[in-house]
């Protein structure tokens, strides 16, 4: 029992940090918060609140949502170090940041 | 005669309240009307243009139009369900509804790079006019915080519609 519970922390433990989460919220035709700052490996997750589709397009296409359909989200795993200006394609309006360490 | 009076004292007291009731702008019922409307005019002039328009780019603008303005409206739809207002047609509705017909009208008349034209142009121009209605008299007059909190969520959206349809009016050219 001990031993099992033993080797339960050291693989734990000899596990890599766990990759975190960011959330970026799209709601009122705006990303928030409108710049983002992940660790290499994170997952960053768009959520469209609004009753509208709308997009997540890096300027360099690194990373593209196409259509994310109201209330749906879409997830990037930041796979690649940078500074990454975005936008909704559909509301050209839309502008913001996510910066990959 | 004593009946005349009433009925004319009555009708007096309608108009006077009438007349102060648009002094202080549309109420509640009435806002709903005309976002609804304001929307619904979008969504027929998109539906045209996507069946009409030359140029892919108006086709993907129109149809973005008809998506944007249905979420809105089913959005409004929602929430006047919830706050049990029933929209009110109103003056303002109204011209919004015979503005809109008459646009597709004469859109109808007009076809190729001409249509076009008159589509973007609309739509810019439209855009422009719902905007300022927002600022002017539908934010300031809204009263139930929801509402307005509605108004104010959509706003940026016709912002970005604006720009968009500017982007794509330059793109047609002269």
């Amino acid at each position: 029992m001990i031993d099992r519970w033993l080797a339960t922390m050291l693989a734990c433990a000899a596990m890599p940090a766990l990759a975190a989460n960011q959330t970026v919220v799209i709601d009122g035709t705006a990303f928030a918060p409108a710049s983002v700052t992940v660790q290499r490996g994170d997952r960053v997750t768009w959520t469209n609140k609004d009753p509208f589709p709308h997009t997540a397009t890096a300027q360099d296409r690194t990373f593209d949502s196409r259509s994310i359909a109201a209330g749906d989200s879409w997830t990037w795993v930041a796979d690649k170090a940078g500074t990454f200006d975005y936008v909704c394609t559909l509301h050209p309006t839309m502008k913001a940041r996510l910066v990959v360490r | 005669m004593t009946r005349w009076i009433e009925v004319a004292g009555g009708a007096l007291a309608l108009a006077l309240f009438a007349g102060a009731a648009a002094a202080a702008g549309p109420s509640d019922a009435q806002i709903a009307a005309i976002v609804v409307t304001a929307n619904q005019v979008d969504i027929d002039a998109g539906e045209l243009a996507k069946a009409r328009a030359q140029s892919p780019k108006v086709r993907e603008f129109a149809q973005q139009m008809i998506t944007d303005h249905t979420g809105v409206n089913k959005q409004a739809g929602a929430l006047v369900t919830k706050l049990k207002v029933t929209p009110e047609p109103n003056d303002t509705s109204k011209s919004l509804k015979q503005g809109g017909d008459a646009n597709v009208a004469s859109l109808k008349t007009l076809s190729g790079a001409a249509f076009d034209r008159a589509y973007v142009d609309h739509e810019v121009a439209y855009h422009q006019q719902v905007i300022d209605a927002l600022d002017k008299t539908l934010v300031p007059s809204a009263q139930n915080a929801e509402l307005k909190a509605l108004l104010v969520k959509v706003r940026p959206a016709f912002v970005a519609h604006l720009d968009h349809a500017k982007h794509v009016q330059a793109g047609l050219g002269k």
